[in-house]
């Protein structure tokens, strides 16, 4: 039977939890009347998270081990878990026990409703006010910006439809706004409350420096889930208010020709138009160019999901 | 045993920077030593001879040494290449596990050359000599400590001799790091962040030749865009707008700075705005912030389109029911046919095969 579920869950020093969080996995497993996998992901730990992983994945055959050369980050743990599952759904979950795999069934239960994405909501959150705070207005301004609204975007419990997800080829620290990502393509979002237990084991790897990361990544994902399929746009808009400063210096530098003012006004304000002028210019070409480069680029991420499609003409279909 | 079942364990590259057309003193002994500490080793081994930009007599002499010795190829490149392209070659061409990479002449004593060979354990990937009491001048070694800590200081890595001309790397390592222009002397740093495992050794300074005191201006210029051309790739190739927002919010802020003041200045003070500098110098702030911005948006989508092959990690080891080891394992050294034997490029300048050619 081929696989149906695979379960990526990065791991960075996680020595204490990872046997625990295999056997709460398997627990849930036995539920299920489809065949699933496991991938663990070592994010380069300096402790024995590999050893341990290395004896799970020879005796258990549905688990797969991965291990990094170095530390890359949770984003790229993620992508090589998607390279490697073969599921037709993937489930992300933390590898410090903080996510309850006992949840799993629902989330499944979600995507056969028709969703292709279905996020966790840590609703009742036990990390301290400080913690949650910042991620509270991150989510509120992903959600506003992206127009997908989720209440926790943080959770890393989540599941997805594999086609929904692989072609994104997500970098840098995106793993967090995978649903947003996704959603470019047309996939269908939702979020179901979820389990959370406080950390047991290990420190958070978390710090004041990461929120201002995750702003500047806001920023950035927003540029790029709008203007990624049509830069020129983008640019243009940008240098709408340049145009605009250019038809102000110029009337003002017209006004002054014909009105008399004061000497060396009229070349001053036509120094100014041409500034904007050519800042409205260059940033044009720039949007000229980003078409050239999305034009020739791979634009798999921008298809729509086959399951989608399906879903969408379900009448149909004799199922 | 037949030849092609012997597994090449060694590939020496000795690289010929400099653009030359004489005989190099001692060149062949040099060589002769490479063999010594070789056959002592009772390793297999291979040695290649790259000569970027090699004309005249280097390429009589490199001919000649060829003639003399088995196990050695030259290649002579009549027109002057970037390094990078030397190195893709000498990794083509060669079929060694480890891969010794040397210069025009001796630099470490053999002592320290069998001991870097020895302290090639099976952690390591790349080992890279560090020069103790080095015979440069004082002022060479000057210099050379100046852009070693600009290096170390910008990519925090811990290698204090990237200027030493001997380094060994593991096959796989060269083949996974992307190499062009003059990146190749930061390639130890390259490969550390791709996560390979990175060994410094202390090595003894044999002999020093080369240019001494000031390098021309060039050199300078180059060295520097390198590490600049560095820096960027080491931090932001992969999120050029986080590089660039942060420079265009930077000027952008200075711009509204400017204009506040000039506002403040109109509404409470009564000044003029009209003819003022300060006006012109906020928009040229604003327009340089704004485009700065929107060539880091450009290069982001470039990153976001185009770089969707480049994988953000490197699998050491990859483990299931039904198999168990190194991600790469098809790589690594099986290399079961004989590389061809010899390639050399056509020397335009040989004027007796022009006469021959002509005739015929």
């Amino acid at each position: 039977m081929p696989i149906y579920v695979s379960v990526v869950v990065p791991l960075y020093n996680e020595e204490e939890s990872v046997e625990k969080l295999v056997s709460e996995i398997e627990s849930v497993g036995t539920s299920f009347d489809f065949e699933y996998e496991i991938i663990l992901v070592d994010d380069g730990s300096s402790d024995r998270t590999w050893t341990i992983i290395e004896q799970l994945g020879k005796q258990k055959p549905y688990i797969k081990g991965i291990k990094f050369r170095g530390n890359y980050g949770q984003t790229a743990a993620m992508v090589a878990g998607f390279d490697y599952a073969s599921g037709e759904i993937i489930v992300t979950m933390d590898g410090d026990l903080q996510n309850d795999p006992a949840d799993i069934p629902m989330l499944l239960e979600k995507l056969e409703q028709g969703y292709d994405i279905v996020s966790g909501w840590r609703k009742d959150r036990k990390d301290n006010f400080a913690r949650v705070f910042p991620s509270k207005i991150a989510n509120y301004i992903i959600s506003l910006t992206t127009n997908v609204h989720l209440h926790d975007y943080g959770c890393s419990l989540k599941a997805y439809r594999a086609e929904c997800i692989k072609p994104i080829k997500p970098y840098s620290e995106m793993h967090r706004f995978f649903p947003a990502l996704a959603s470019m393509t047309g996939a269908r979002v939702t979020e179901i409350p979820v389990k959370h237990h406080p950390r047991k084991y290990g420190t958070s790897k978390y710090g004041f420096e990461r929120i201002l990361k995750v702003f500047i990544d806001i920023f950035s994902l927003n540029l790029i889930i709008r203007f990624s399929s049509m830069p020129l746009k983008g640019f243009a808009l940008c240098s709408i208010p340049f145009l605009l400063l250019t038809t102000l210096f110029t009337t003002l530098s017209v006004l002054s020709v014909i009105l008399g003012w004061t000497a060396g006004k009229a070349p001053f304000f036509l120094l100014l138009a041409m500034l904007s002028g050519i800042a409205a210019f260059h940033l044009i070409t720039l949007g000229v160019i980003g078409e050239l480069i999305v034009g020739s680029g791979d634009l798999s991420h921008t298809q729509l999901p086959e399951i989608t499609k399906k879903t969408l003409m379900l009448g149909c279909d004799d199922e | 045993m037949s030849e092609r079942d012997v597994k090449v364990q060694y590939s020496v590259l000795v690289i010929l920077e400099e653009k030359m057309n004489e005989k190099i003193v001692g060149f062949s002994d040099y060589i002769d030593t490479l063999y010594d500490i070789f056959l002592s080793r009772d390793a297999s081994f291979e040695i290649l001879i790259i000569a970027n930009g090699a004309e005249g007599l280097l390429r009589n002499e490199l001919h000649y040494i060829e003639k003399c010795r088995t196990q050695l190829r030259t290649f002579a490149l009549s027109k002057k290449v970037p390094q990078a392209i030397c190195l893709t070659l000498g990794l083509k061409e060669s079929a060694g596990d480890i891969i010794v990479v040397c210069g025009p002449y001796q630099q470490l004593t053999n002592e320290s050359f069998i001991g870097m060979l020895d302290a090639f354990t099976d952690d390591v990937d790349i080992i890279t000599p560090c020069r103790e009491n080095r015979r440069d001048p004082r002022f060479n070694q000057l210099q050379s400590r100046i852009f070693n800590g600009l290096v170390r200081f910008i990519t925090k890595s811990d290698i204090h001799d990237l200027s030493c001309n001997v380094k060994a790397f593991r096959r796989y390592v060269l083949e996974d790091v992307k190499l062009y222009g003059n990146m190749y002397p930061f390639l130890p740093i390259l490969a550390e962040r791709r996560g390979y495992k990175t060994k410094e050794i202390q090595c003894a300074n044999y002999q020093a030749i080369g240019r001494t005191g000031f390098y021309s201006l060039s050199e300078y210029f180059t060295r520097i865009i390198d590490i600049f051309t560095l820096y960027f790739n080491t931090r932001f190739a992969r999120k050029p707008l986080r590089f660039f927002s942060a420079v265009g919010a930077l000027f952008i802020l200075i711009g509204v700075l400017i204009i506040c003041y000039l506002c403040f200045q109109k509404f409470f003070m009564g000044y003029g705005v009209g003819n003022r500098p300060e006006l012109l110098i906020s928009v040229l702030f604003m327009v340089f912030g704004v485009q700065a911005a929107g060539v880091g948006l450009l290069g982001e989508i470039f990153v976001f389109i185009q770089g969707r092959h480049i994988k953000g990690y490197n699998i050491e080891r990859y483990v299931s029911a039904e198999y168990s080891g190194p991600e790469r394992r098809k790589d690594i050294g099986e290399y079961e046919q004989a590389k061809p034997v010899n390639i050399r490029m056509v020397d335009k300048h040989n004027t007796e095969e022009r006469r021959k050619y002509e005739k015929h």
